[in-house]
């Protein structure tokens, strides 16, 4: 990087820290911006920080972000900004007045993630990094690839005998019960919305059974049981008695390309369902695969040949169907029905295991962002070049890979550069 | 991939579909979520996934052909499921809408009978063919006199020009059956085996005809409609207008009967038992009966079908024109009766021939009509009933 003598004018506000929002972060501040990351979660990250792999290549997100937290690190124009939202946003391209809310971590710098905190407390939340398949306490580090390296106290222990139990274990001072919500106002130049996406409720799409079998989860709730760090260690098993499944279903299209449900096709649910199939491969030699589909889209040469080595699986079976009726047998099996629609039979097959393919819902349309921006019918941001100012980056504009959202990311910050320079 | 075939869309088949309420049939993606949401359809080739892409394909002979699309009851749980809005309940009922048309003669009357345009023309035809018969025979009065001190509407329009009109009305309706439905059971057959989907096949009239009282049962319970999720409720209505057709067919055969039996008893028109029967009459009760159920029958469907989401079933003409007749039927019956009960004459008299003019429709146009699924519909399920349509899977297994 060749260093900029004149000083760049205005701040850049990246609004969200997943992988799209980190590019954006990072490609502008390289480039000699100030960037402010605000990010609703204490931690950043992201989804893929839930992911126990990226396809095609089947290699660790952990790497990725690590080096993305390093330079973040090493760069002192960017400033992040965790358990954080934005309030309101006025003004217009090249001078936007931002009003952002920080909750209290009850944690402050002074961490060292010793762990005490959580050891002393003896109260349990809902652990929703892993989707709830596990619980936490109420003084937990929301991750090992946690960015900032530090702990949270739950806000439902705070006043409780609890919260003194923890701020007693702290050996170094981090815990501040007396830590209050702050305002914080910041003038910034252009926006850059990264809000990416929720897993569709699965509980919406009635006729899959999911909520009301054990063993039927989402392909996210998949990825956490698969990984290291999750709440089965990485063993993959039948949540509704922890044994190994023989045979696991993967619906494709559960409530996406669905007018009842999410209208569009979220891109990445086909592969993800493919790679899904390599984590059951590897612990299980023998298991049956059944991959239930309408359409199998994987777009792209690499993505074409990772497609064509799994169908090599001889015990990975591929139906052109879609799943829409599930239920249970007298032994605990799911068993789920579909029409194939290459041969005409409908199939009524008994697994041990399913796994049902959600898709993306973006983030914007469960909580409307509280800007002047225009959106989809279905809450994806439509970006308004000629107004410009605000832009989206990654899955808050479309479904996307994380291939895609960076390379998008990385246009999104030339963008709001843009917007600096022009202004 | 060893058998090649040429496919021939018939892009008119396709508008016509749409213009009964197909017209969002080219949404279909092939999920299949139609087959098997669908509490009703077999596991064997099961439907409507296929008719759909035979449908959007302009497949016509095979779809009209089809024993399948006899077998939905258009319960619409499909239609609610479908990711797409493609609506395949509405679908498969504008298919069997075309196949009564295709397999009804003459061709140009079951033309006429689908075109909304040739409503008033069809409708006014028997109006005219009444009074210009009645003039020629005499058999109409225009100043009819009381009999025995009451309204009789057979003074009138005498019960003689009532049968010279309906006996042949019913039996063209009979005979245009007949011709149909032969070419119906032969080709739904021989489509049905080179399909695979049935156990039997041969066909043997015989036994296709023994299979009758367990389906004419199922039929009468209403099974296959109360196995639907969606509209549930169609069954009480369908029982309602199907009962009271029923009724109302027991009460005219009745008194049929005791007319022309009393007349040759006596062996005078004059002496013989001529309506109207007295309202203590047990056969009369039924007459109100199932007019009353005719009635509501008809009011709920019409309510049910003006209120209905159109994303998940969209009514047509012949939707329409079905529930109109029943209504008409059903009204002026009624109407007729009750304007005779009260003494208003002339009201008696008009309405009476109105409701006329509506059971000439219903014999005459029957064939033609939706409500020819009467019989389509009772063949299909009694073919599916001797070929096996459910069984052949676990034979071939």
């Amino acid at each position: 990087m060749t260093d900029n003598n004149a000083a760049p004018k205005g701040r850049i506000m990246v609004v969200g820290g997943g992988i799209s929002g980190l590019t954006t972060a990072l490609e502008a501040a390289e480039a000699g911006y100030e960037v402010t990351i605000v990010e609703k979660l204490p931690s950043l990250g992201g989804r893929v920080a839930q992911l126990k792999q990226y396809f095609p290549k089947l290699c660790p997100p952990t790497c990725g972000l690590e080096i993305n937290y390093r330079r973040i690190k090493d760069n002192p124009r960017i400033q992040v900004l965790t358990m954080a939202k934005v309030n309101k946003v006025d003004g217009g391209p090249g001078a936007y007045d931002v009003e952002i809310t920080v909750s209290p971590r009850y944690v402050n710098e002074k961490c060292t993630c010793c762990g005490d905190c959580t050891k002393a407390v003896t109260t349990e939340i809902e652990n929703s990094y892993n989707f709830g398949m596990n619980k936490a306490k109420a003084a937990y580090l929301p991750h090992e690839m946690a960015f900032p390296q530090r702990f949270v106290i739950s806000p439902k222990i705070i006043g409780t005998e609890d919260a003194n139990r923890a701020k007693d274990a702290c050996k170094y001072g981090a815990v501040d019960l007396a830590m209050q919500p702050q305002k914080v106002n910041l003038p910034v130049g252009a926006i850059v919305w990264a809000t990416g996406w929720e897993p569709y409720d699965a509980r919406r799409i009635d006729n899959l059974g999911f909520g009301q079998y054990d063993n039927i989860i989402t392909n996210m709730m998949m990825e956490r049981m698969a990984a290291k760090n999750g709440p089965t260690e990485g063993k993959i098993v039948k949540p509704s008695n922890g044994q190994a499944p023989k045979s696991v279903a993967f619906v494709q299209c559960a409530g996406s390309r669905d007018q009842n449900h999410l209208p569009y096709c979220s891109y990445i649910c086909c592969m993800a369902s493919l790679k899904q199939s390599t984590y059951i491969r590897e612990q299980y030699p023998d298991a049956k695969i059944y991959i239930f589909y309408i359409d199998l889209r994987a777009p792209g040469n690499r993505y074409e040949k990772f497609y064509k080595k799994i169908k090599e699986d001889p015990n990975t079976f591929f139906i052109k169907g879609k799943v829409a009726e599930v239920s249970e047998t007298p032994s605990g099996e799911i068993t789920v029905v579909a029409e194939n629609a290459v041969t005409g039979e409908k199939i009524r097959q008994d697994v041990d295991l399913v796994v049902l393919a959600t898709g993306m819902q973006p983030s914007a349309s469960i909580e409307r962002l509280p800007a002047d921006l225009v959106f989809t019918e279905e809450g994806f941001i439509v970006n308004d070049y000629a107004k410009g100012g605000m832009f989206a980056a990654g899955c808050a504009a479309k479904p996307a890979d994380v291939v895609s959202s960076n390379q998008n990311a990385t246009g999104m910050a030339l963008k709001a550069i843009q917007t600096l320079v022009k202004s | 991939m060893g058998d090649r075939k040429l496919l021939e869309p018939d892009v008119q088949f396709i508008q016509t579909l749409g213009e009964r309420g197909a017209d969002t049939l080219k949404k279909c993606y092939q999920c299949a979520t139609c087959s098997v949401v669908c509490p009703i359809s077999p596991d064997n080739k099961p439907f409507p996934r296929k008719e759909m892409i035979a449908a959007s394909w302009g497949l016509s002979d095979k779809l009209v052909t089809n024993v399948d699309v006899w077998l939905c009851h258009q319960c619409g749980d499909c239609s609610a499921k479908c990711p797409r809005g493609a609506r395949p309940g509405d679908v498969l009922g504008s298919v069997r809408s075309y196949a009564i048309q295709k397999y009804a003669r003459p061709q140009w009357l079951a033309r006429a009978v689908n075109d909304p345009k040739k409503l008033p023309i069809l409708f006014a035809f028997p109006a005219v063919l009444f009074v210009v018969l009645g003039l020629i025979t005499g058999l109409m009065d225009f100043t009819p006199e009381l009999r025995h001190g009451h309204i009789s509407h057979g003074m009138f329009f005498s019960s003689w020009l009532v049968d010279m009109i309906f006996v042949p009305s019913m039996t063209f309706a009979l005979v245009v059956f007949a011709m149909g439905l032969k070419n119906f059971i032969t080709d739904m057959h021989e489509a049905a085996v080179a399909e695979g989907k049935v156990a039997r096949t041969d066909l043997n009239w015989l036994d296709l005809i023994k299979a009758a009282p367990k389906v004419i049962l199922t039929i009468l319970r209403h099974d296959k409609f109360s196995e639907c999720g969606e509209n549930k409720e169609r069954a009480t209505t369908h029982m309602m207008v199907l009962f009271g057709f029923i009724g109302l067919f027991i009460v005219t055969g009745v008194f049929f009967v005791v007319l022309y039996g009393s007349m040759a008893w006596f062996g005078s028109y004059e002496l013989a038992w001529h309506s109207p029967y007295s309202q203590l009459n047990p056969v009369k009760w039924l007459a109100n009966v199932a007019g009353i159920a005719l009635l509501v029958g008809a009011l709920v469907m019409l309510k049910n079908r003006l209120f209905k989401d159109e994303k998940v079933a969209k009514s047509s003409y012949q939707d329409w024109a079905l529930i109109g007749l029943v209504l008409g039927l059903a009204v002026t019956g009624l109407g007729a009766e009750v304007s005779r009960l009260i003494g208003a004459a002339t009201v008696t008299y008009v309405v009476y021939f109105v409701h006329l003019m509506f059971v000439f429709c219903l014999f005459v146009y029957l064939p033609f009509s939706k409500l020819a699924h009467l019989v389509y519909r009772t063949v299909a399920m009694l073919y599916a009933e001797y070929a096996g349509r459910e069984e052949a899977l676990k034979k071939a297994a």
